[in-house]
């Protein structure tokens, strides 16, 4: 009985602190939440307009795809379609991340309606070296390297990486990417971040136009 | 106005001044070094980061300066991390909420003043030694004083790096056919360490002169 007293008396302050502190973050998380949330919708919805122009709306096309990294380690992701006003859809987008020269990289993928053709790539989040690795968000009005821009109408597949290579060979899109000149790393990092994703990506968006173009022969 | 009235007055002064200047905690009191180098690479999450820790410096000061009769010496720094780290995840959802771009752009930095010692060592020298008003005080005092400091690392890191101070262009850059080079380093953390050695070396040195 003596301990429980003794207990109470030292540790009463720290008992209710840590109730009324704990009440105070639920209050201020409940009141923001929301805000927080479509804040990150709109980030991604702005990403992805810019990726996939003619769409009008997104949707979460098929949620949480298993994606097997490097090392055995599943990181899951969802798939969103474009749509335009017809309700056609107009592209596909995922978010995918990878190890870069810093931080973790983020970016946002896009391919066409077919998952032909890469729509190019925006960068969500990253903290890599200003002016050097941080090239891999500018396109070609931005910096010389226009290192994005090779990803845009990129042939739906693997790429290789190309440690130096003119702007003419820049220019020319396929398979082959250059990397920006003083950010190897960063760039690498974005190349494999592509290959890691979009294999196992790709069968999921085919599986899911497959579906559409039979349940549209079933109606025919 | 009374003797008591006055002696309140200097001293509430004092406080405020203290961190400003003859305390100040970056220049003087070496502290907050973490955020100091990190987001000083331009001015505008540098400010960010000021009013940050200002307000988690006043809450914390209120909240501490309030218990202070209650507290047990030897759960006090138990307390003082509670009550810190509780106003710095609220100020860290505000910022995501209504500032995402600079959330973005502080990262880790924003939890990490959970662990800025300007704000335990005033919760520990001052709020639990002093009435709310003083702490008060002193906890703007102090947060003016940092950031202040970081807004001027800032401003000398942008201007070189960049040309510009608080996204306003100054130099015309030579890619535009201006003459200004920008240099790179300055946004580096080798330009942080530079910058804010320079700046406690100009800060010593006038204050030797005067002693």
């Amino acid at each position: 009985m003596l301990k429980i007293k003794h207990f109470i008396e030292q540790s009463w302050l720290l008992i209710v602190a840590s109730f009324l502190f704990g009440l105070l973050i639920a209050v201020t998380n409940a009141g923001l939440d929301q805000k927080i949330r479509q804040n990150e919708k709109d980030k991604l919805d702005k990403l992805m307009k810019e990726l996939i122009t003619d769409a009008s709306d997104f949707e979460k096309a098929i949620e949480e795809v298993p994606i097997l990294g490097k090392k055995g380690k599943v990181i899951k992701t969802d798939i969103y379609k474009g749509v335009d006003d017809v309700n056609n859809v107009t592209g596909f987008a995922f978010i995918a991340s990878g190890a870069g020269f810093a931080d973790k990289i983020k970016l946002v993928i896009a391919v066409d309606k077919t998952c032909e053709k890469f729509l190019g790539f925006k960068v969500l989040s990253s903290n890599e070296t200003p002016g050097f690795g941080s090239k891999i968000a500018e396109d070609e009005a931005e910096s010389e390297d226009d290192f994005a821009d090779q990803f845009k109408g990129a042939p739906a597949g693997k790429f290789e990486l190309i440690k130096t290579g003119k702007a003419e060979v820049r220019k020319v899109i396929d398979s082959q990417i250059v990397a920006i000149s003083r950010a190897t790393v960063s760039s690498e990092a974005v190349v494999k971040i592509f290959n890691t994703y979009f294999e196992q990506v790709k069968g999921k968006i085919k599986e899911l136009l497959q579906k559409k173009e039979q349940i549209s022969n079933d109606k025919e | 106005m009374t003797k008591n009235n006055i002696a309140n007055a200097e001293l509430y002064k004092e406080t405020l001044l203290a961190g400003l200047w003859r305390e100040n905690p970056v220049f003087r009191l070496l502290l907050g070094m973490c955020p100091t180098l990190a987001v000083t690479a331009a001015v505008k999450p540098a400010l960010t980061m000021g009013l940050c820790v200002i307000f988690v410096l006043v809450c914390s000061n209120i909240v501490v300066s309030l218990m202070r009769n209650l507290l047990k010496p030897h759960l006090r720094i138990l307390i003082f991390t509670l009550t810190i780290s509780t106003f710095v995840t609220i100020a860290d959802l505000f910022l995501k909420a209504f500032q995402p771009r600079m959330s973005e752009i502080l990262g880790p930095y924003v939890p990490l003043i959970i662990v800025n010692c300007i704000i335990i060592c005033r919760a520990e020298a001052c709020a639990s030694k002093n009435t709310l008003i003083v702490s008060i005080i002193d906890a703007l005092g102090m947060g003016a004083g940092f950031t202040l400091t970081l807004c001027v690392l800032a401003g000398v890191r942008e201007l070189l790096s960049t040309g510009a101070i608080f996204e306003i262009q100054i130099f015309a850059l030579a890619k535009t056919g201006g003459w200004f080079e920008p240099w790179l380093a300055m946004s580096m953390p080798v330009g942080a360490f530079i910058t804010l050695g320079l700046l406690l070396g100009l800060v010593n040195a006038a204050t030797s002169k005067k002693a």
